[in-house]
């Protein structure tokens, strides 16, 4: 038995953690395990794929999970982005953990062929941890389904969390939280299939047909890349105290604040990043802040 | 030791401790960083008895590192990429000097266009700097290979730096098990270093002498290359010394369900371990496929490299680097190893992939071995393949399309 986690989250959230604290934890259970990340430029937001394997047998497996059994969405924002793909190649029977407060037939990526278990992780980390700091908890959750016991697995996640620096109330608040959602969720007998995958490789011919530079010839193209969907956290600008004073856009690293057709402050919400600067800016303190994926 | 999970970065660092070195010279660059984060933190804390320095270039490290060896140090360092290329002209010096160290390189593809996974452009870069190349497919290895290194670098038939490989993300950020050995019998694998003239204050001696004539300079390279050609026998006693103190064993190649295989793939690297599987994949289907792993790559392991392609319907060379306008660096290698064989195989694929970390499904790898049973045996060259999925094209076209075209 071999068992292929995929980790699908933004730069902030926890994915590298936790798929490092699952593997930690299978390590413990005695099983076999692998661990890996694959991060381009480490930046907050950016999607983040992460990998888990565990196996009775020597893992002789590396690199990307094509065809995962498990796939663990950590931001339900991810399961539209094709960027992202989250569902992509998941197994037949497989699993998908999805991190949402919608319900799971919006969030399956149009799968009928898995099995989908939905979790309002952010709220729980919100109210546990203050933060929506997610690797303990979507962790606790593939550990739990898979059938890590929970010895193995609190070891793993204690151990994981000191790697990364995490003060001694911060790891007892994790453990608090992992705790939560380990009890919640239950083992999952899991029979995959691999999808058909047919790789239709192209000749160098027509890889090369093309001019072949990397020349950037379409100059503020980055418009057409809504960069909005890293955010975590929302400004929201209450207009009854907002003055138009222009701090904020004076501040805004993004340039995402504009004046309206109303003459009034508005915020472009397709390349927010969610950084909050202008709200720490504010001298009215007009500005609030909201989660993403919270109703 | 009891296994532990640990990346192939850590490994290295580990290994590295258990080595006993006395200095780390280090620069920082992606994917290598963690090594020496790793080596800074152990000789802050005082676990690890190395004087580390951060230098202000790779080159400057370099340099640092060769001198360093010149007195006697035991002397580890680490780089990728770039910084590899920036740090060349010291490879060739450090080699010239007969200062015996351990370089690690953690590979990357080289830039333009920048990427940060790895391809194998880097250390191949270095294949005629003289310095002795070991590859590493697991993190287990990693720490293997330069215990092992050090050992056939600091031989007296020997004297010649090495580079150890290991691959960015695949190994340098992958977890898996690794067993340490004990620092005992490290210590009775790896004595310590016994330099033949260092430099001491005391007495003085003159390193990398100006020789400015052709014959002298010919007679100190040709005695690295045969320098070069005995660290074959030096690896082979060092690894049996190894196997029979740690178990493992290692050869400069490793064969992999080779005994009746018609068709072999020759790989080295991380990526060897999607080789074998699809090996697995297509012998369930009845082909009979086998690998052949190449973990020296200097010195070239000629000898082996024939006694295990020879007689095989078709191999292929597995190059995960271009030399532009030739095509992978490996494959003339393979091919010249080949030539003067009389039972040569009927055919050998060119093969290149994984470029800048290209991922490989499963089925990619298959169909390698789909196009060497369709190669026409003893027939024309066959044409090289150079993998890339349709749907990748795709997206690279979009990426373009985005970027704009001019006129």
């Amino acid at each position: 038995m071999i068992l292929r986690v995929r980790f699908h989250g933004r730069g902030g959230q926890g994915a590298k953690t936790a798929s490092r604290i699952l593997g930690n934890a299978a390590f413990n259970d005695g099983y076999n395990a692998q661990d890996f990340p694959i991060y381009g430029a480490e930046r907050r937001g950016a999607p983040v794929t992460a990998f888990t394997r565990f196996s009775e047998s020597e893992i002789t497996e590396r690199g990307f999970i094509f065809s995962p059994d498990v796939v663990a969405v950590m931001d339900d924002s991810l399961t539209a982005d094709p960027t992202a793909s989250p569902f992509a190649g998941l197994r037949k029977g497989g699993l998908a953990i999805v991190n949402t407060a919608k319900p799971a037939a919006e969030v399956n990526g149009g799968r009928t062929d898995i099995a989908v278990l939905t979790l309002d992780l952010t709220r729980r980390a919100l109210d546990t941890l203050g933060k929506a700091v997610l690797s303990s908890g979507i962790a606790a959750a593939v550990a739990r389904a898979s059938g890590i016991t929970s010895e193995a697995f609190m070891r793993g996640l204690v151990e994981e969390l000191k790697e990364v620096g995490l003060s001694d109330d911060a790891i007892s608040k994790n453990v608090a939280l992992a705790t939560a959602i380990y009890d919640v969720v239950s083992p999952i007998k899991l029979h995959t299939e691999e999808l058909p995958a047919r790789a239709d490789l192209v000749p160098l011919a027509v890889v090369v047909s093309g001019e072949g530079t990397e020349d950037v010839v379409n100059t503020g193209n980055s418009a057409s890349r809504h960069t909005g969907n890293w955010r975590i956290t929302k400004p929201v600008i209450d207009y009854l105290k907002c003055t138009d004073c222009m701090i904020c856009y004076a501040y805004c690293p993004e340039s995402a604040m504009s004046a309206g057709p109303d003459g009034r402050i508005a915020i472009d919400y397709d390349n927010c990043k969610g950084c909050m600067i202008c709200q720490t800016e504010c001298p009215l303190r007009a500005i609030g802040s909201q989660m993403e994926g919270l109703q | 030791m009891r296994p532990e999970l640990m990346t192939g970065n850590r490994a290295a660092a580990a290994a590295a401790k258990l080595a006993r070195v006395d200095y780390v010279p280090a620069y920082p660059i992606t994917p290598q960083t963690e090594i020496i984060e790793t080596i800074a933190d152990w000789a802050r804390e005082g676990t690890m008895d190395a004087k580390f320095v951060q230098l202000e270039s790779e080159h400057s490290m370099m340099t640092a590192a060769g001198a360093a060896a010149l007195t006697g140090a035991r002397v580890f360092t680490a780089t990728s990429s770039q910084g590899l290329l920036y740090a060349m002209e010291m490879l060739y010096n450090i080699s010239g000097w007969r200062a015996p160290m351990v370089l690690m390189n953690v590979s990357r593809a080289l830039a333009a266009p920048i990427v940060l996974e790895p391809d194998h452009n880097d250390v191949l870069s270095a294949r005629d700097s003289g310095f002795l190349q070991l590859h590493s497919e697991t993190c287990q290895e990693v720490a293997d290979l330069v215990l092992l290194a050090y050992r056939v670098a600091e031989d007296k038939r020997v004297m010649l730096p090495a580079i150890v490989n290991l691959d960015g993300f695949y190994l340098s950020f992958t977890r898996e098990k690794v067993s340490l050995p004990e620092q005992a019998e490290v210590d009775r694998f790896l004595p310590p270093y016994d330099p033949p003239h260092p430099i001491r204050a005391t007495r003085p001696v003159s390193k990398g002498s100006a020789v400015m004539e052709g014959y002298l300079y010919s007679y100190f390279r040709y005695n690295m290359h045969a320098a070069a050609l005995r660290a074959k026998e030096a690896f082979s006693e060092a690894a049996r010394d190894f196997q029979d103190l740690f178990g493992r064993a290692y050869g400069p190649v490793e064969g992999y369900r080779l005994d009746d295989a018609e068709y072999v793939l020759v790989m080295s690297n991380s990526f060897t371990t999607l080789g074998r599987q699809a090996v697995n994949r297509v012998r369930e289907q009845g082909v009979k496929a086998g690998l052949l792993k190449l973990r020296m790559v200097r010195p070239f392991p000629t000898e082996e490299v024939a006694a295990l392609l020879k007689g095989r319907k078709v191999d292929a060379v597995f190059d995960q680097n271009l030399s532009p306008g030739l095509g992978g660096i490996l494959y003339p290698e393979i091919a010249a190893s080949l030539y003067h064989v009389r039972d040569r195989p009927g055919a050998l694929l060119p093969v290149v992939g994984g470029l800048g970390g290209k991922q490989l499904t499963s089925d990619e790898m298959c169909q390698v071995f789909e196009r060497m049973r369709g190669v026409d045996v003893g027939g024309e060259r066959p044409e090289p393949m150079f993998l890339m999925r349709d749907e990748e094209l795709t997206k690279a076209e979009r990426a373009v399309a985005t970027a704009g075209v001019h006129g």
